[in-house]
């Protein structure tokens, strides 16, 4: 396979998952706000944090009110980690890979984007955008779904899995770094009441609120929430799962070299993460470490196939 | 209600459909049935899905344009044009006859130029002729064919004789459309294809790639095919990554082949280089190889011609295969027909003026306001004058320009080119229409059973482009014996 078609695979992947978080984000973040008393004071601005892209909001946006932060993270397509421009960007990369894909998956993702591109202005409305990001999850998982079940599992596959799987663990990683900034602003004393109900919620936004109370079987805590969305090696979305799924990827993919090597330095190190005496601060830098040694994974499997190779 | 025939005309042109408004030919008596049975807004509801289809299935053609290059909804018009299958197999064993012969001239042009030094064709035609390559002589491509994959235009004029008005055999498109247009004809009327016995036409990803596996110099099992595209912004983009995943090839740009110190293609693979044994080029003669051609080519590949020329490649269609596709050269093709196969044409030429030739010049010049004066070597309907359609000043202005350049024109009569039924705001107006087939040849020769339809949608408008307004229709052959 071409190592372009191998690159514009793995960013097909990246974009799709990206796509499907920022739905699933915004729409958890609705729940918590729906769910948090009046009192509680809790801004649209924390979302534009956990993408580090305030400075880039405040350069268009005077103030972070909810039709405003909504518009930047769904449809500005001049942003490039918005929801529309993530599938714009996914569709851009399908495009010039179709010949390695069934043809439902290049007519799922496009069927998407033009689904989204009409529907951009009716997302200030909170009825319509619940639904809007229903369809775009769906859709989504539509797509994961068919590649699964009509795709050879060959190496097009396992560059679309490790693009998926990377993003997958940046987003869950940011997700934690959310609740970890929200319970940290000074007025978390009021918050700390409705710990519970942020846990709850960011297991929902990783679709693991089942799955926690079946393996933990005790009620909502943080610490065992940040353990099990880091650590559990089954849970589809936690960071230590993703790292299983990229090495096994990795594992049967050509000239892999050092790559190996690296996977397993990285998942020692999430291991390793204890997150049990940390405050607030030291938690936050630890998921900023993570993320960092995850853009540097990136750019390792980025050096070995995308480069040009020389001649 | 108002019928949806109201006010057709069948007075103008031959009417591929019609006899007359109210009397359909054989071909269309079930279709006409079947539509006088819908209502209004069924037929509507019909051309929606139709739209809709063509979104999601992401049916594009690329059109540059000020703005940028925006990415256009193929024009699709959801009434069929539809011909009698007997009809069209001599239609087949003509454009068989014509691309053989195309390809014997091709050959020798390169070779031993008989057809010249037998006086059959004056040499300056083929020396002025700018898809004549000199890097290509003495080149045997298997077969000896050349031009392996052949769009060849035809139009019916009001004789009702169908006249072919010219051969494409650089890098003809529109293929795809042609199979694509079957895929929604069958979304939008099941219950109508159910009752027709139409010929199929899903086969020709397979024709594509045997007939591409049968072109490999290396004697492999299984060559490495791949198509060489242009990149995303070239208007039949669409086309190229379609065919590719049609036929299980991979896509591929300039920049992911390369040509080592052997003289062999390889591509660029995440498991390291890998040798290409067929390219179906989508990219034209002056931009494949920038150490031959234009130098400042960014789309090709340096050292392509190399390998080539050493048998290390196979090329579809072959370098220099273009030198027939030269509208004065077509003027001589009955002449090659003859020449080469010792048979007579079975598709007629449009009678053609050469501007190269005194008497031919003085007559177009005479006449222009009745002419359609083309250029020798532009495709897409560009920098053409249809003389009935252009006013005096226009007329005029060719003129200076054909002057200044008479080699590079020439000019035909204006065919009333016919109509078909076309859904036209709710209702059915004729519209001109011309049709291409695609013709493979390598070691077996096929031909598309039909091909694309194209319609101009511009009421009157002959120009039936995509990227001046034309649209395209389902193409039916129809087996009429049983019936």
């Amino acid at each position: 396979m071409l190592s372009r078609s191998a690159e514009r695979l793995y960013w097909l992947a990246r974009y799709m998952e990206r796509t499907e978080n920022t739905a699933k984000l915004v729409s958890v973040y609705m729940n918590l706000l729906m769910d948090l008393p009046k009192g509680v004071e809790m801004g649209w601005q924390q979302l534009l944090r956990i993408n580090g892209s305030e400075k880039e909001f405040y350069e268009k946006y005077k103030s972070a009110n909810e039709r405003n932060v909504i518009r930047f993270m769904l449809a500005d397509d001049s942003y490039s980690s918005s929801l529309f421009a993530s599938l714009s960007a996914a569709r851009e990369n399908i495009r010039t890979t179709r010949e390695l894909l069934p043809d439902e998956a290049w007519e799922q993702v496009n069927e998407m984007y033009l689904c989204s591109k009409s529907e951009l202005e009716i997302v200030a409305n909170r009825r319509s955008r619940v639904l809007f990001l229903k369809k775009i999850i769906e859709g989504c998982q539509r797509f994961s779904g068919l590649l699964s079940g009509y795709m050879s599992h060959n190496h097009p596959y396992r560059f679309i899995r490790l693009g998926r799987n990377l993003e997958r663990a940046d987003m869950t990683s940011r997700i934690l770094d959310l609740a970890s900034l929200l319970l940290a602003d000074s007025r978390s004393d009021e918050l700390r009441q409705y710990e519970t109900i942020l846990w709850m919620n960011i297991l929902t936004a990783l679709n693991a609120l089942l799955m926690y109370r079946q393996h933990v079987r005790s009620r909502v805590k943080g610490d065992d929430v940040l353990n099990y969305l880091l650590l559990d090696k089954n849970l589809p979305r936690s960071v230590a799962r993703c790292l299983v799924e990229i090495s096994e990827s990795i594992a049967q993919l050509p000239n892999s070299d050092a790559l190996p090597q690296r996977v397993v330095e990285m998942e020692n190190y999430v291991q390793a993460i204890d997150t049990r005496e940390a405050t607030q601060l030291q938690l936050r830098a630890i998921l900023d470490d993570l993320q960092n040694k995850l853009g540097g994974l990136h750019g390792n499997i980025a050096d070995n196939w995308f480069a040009r190779m020389e001649d | 209600m108002k019928s949806i025939w109201e006010n057709y005309t069948t007075e103008n042109a031959y009417d591929e459909l019609m006899y007359s408004e109210f009397q359909p030919r054989p071909v269309s008596h079930s279709l006409c049935q079947y539509l006088n049975s819908l209502k209004k807004t069924d037929i509507d509801k019909r051309k929606i899905a139709a739209e809709l289809a063509i979104m999601e299935m992401g049916i594009t053609f690329t059109v540059y344009s000020d703005e940028g290059n925006i990415d256009r909804a193929w024009p699709f018009d959801i009434i069929p044009r539809i011909m009698d299958a007997r009809e069209w197999r001599v239609i087949e064993q003509g454009l068989k006859q014509r691309l053989t012969a195309l390809n014997c001239f091709i050959s020798d042009v390169y070779g031993e130029q008989q057809f010249i030094k037998d006086g059959k064709i004056p040499s300056e035609t083929i020396n002025s002729s700018k898809n004549f390559r000199k890097e290509c002589v003495g080149m045997k491509p298997r077969h000896n064919v050349w031009a392996n994959i052949c769009g060849t235009d035809l139009v019916r004029n009001k004789d009702g004789i169908m006249y072919v008005l010219e051969d494409n055999l650089r890098v003809p498109s529109g293929v795809s459309y042609m199979l694509e247009n079957r895929v929604i004809t069958k979304r939008v009327f099941p219950e109508l294809l159910q009752g027709i016995d139409i010929l199929p036409i899903d086969d020709y990803p397979t024709q594509l790639q045997d007939m591409l596996a049968s072109i490999a110099f290396a004697d492999t099992d299984k060559p490495l095919i791949v198509v060489l595209t242009p990149g995303i912004y070239n208007s039949a983009y669409f086309e190229h990554a379609y065919l590719a995943q049609q036929m299980g090839a991979q896509l591929v740009e300039g920049n992911d082949l390369v040509v080592k110190d052997d003289n062999c293609v390889y591509m660029r693979t995440i498991e390291g280089l890998e040798k290409v044994d067929v390219i179906y080029r989508r990219i034209d003669d002056d931009f494949l190889d920038p150490e031959v051609f234009r130098k400042d080519s960014t789309l090709g590949v340096p050292g392509l011609m190399r390998a080539w020329q050493a048998g290390n490649v196979a090329l579809a269609n072959a370098p220099g295969a273009g030198v027939a596709d030269d509208k004065v050269v077509y003027a001589y093709v009955p002449e090659m027909i003859r020449y080469y196969l010792n048979e007579e044409p079975i598709l007629p030429n449009v009678p053609t003026y050469l501007c190269s030739n005194k008497e031919h010049y003085d007559y177009v010049m005479d006449h222009l306001a009745e002419l359609v004066v083309k250029p020798a070597n532009e495709s897409g309907g560009y920098g053409m004058l249809v003389g009935p359609h252009s006013t005096a000043k226009e007329v005029e202005a060719f003129r200076k320009v054909i002057q200044a350049d008479p080699r590079n024109y020439i000019g035909q009569p204006t065919l009333a080119i016919s109509t078909a039924p076309t859904l036209c705001k709710g209702k059915l107006e004729p519209r001109h229409i011309d049709l291409r087939p695609f013709i493979l040849q390598g070691e077996n020769t096929f031909v598309t059973a039909g091909g694309l339809t194209r319609v101009a949608l511009r009421k009157g408008s002959l120009v039936v482009n995509s990227s001046q307004g034309g649209g395209s229709k389902d193409t039916w052959i129809i087996n009429m014996e049983g019936n």
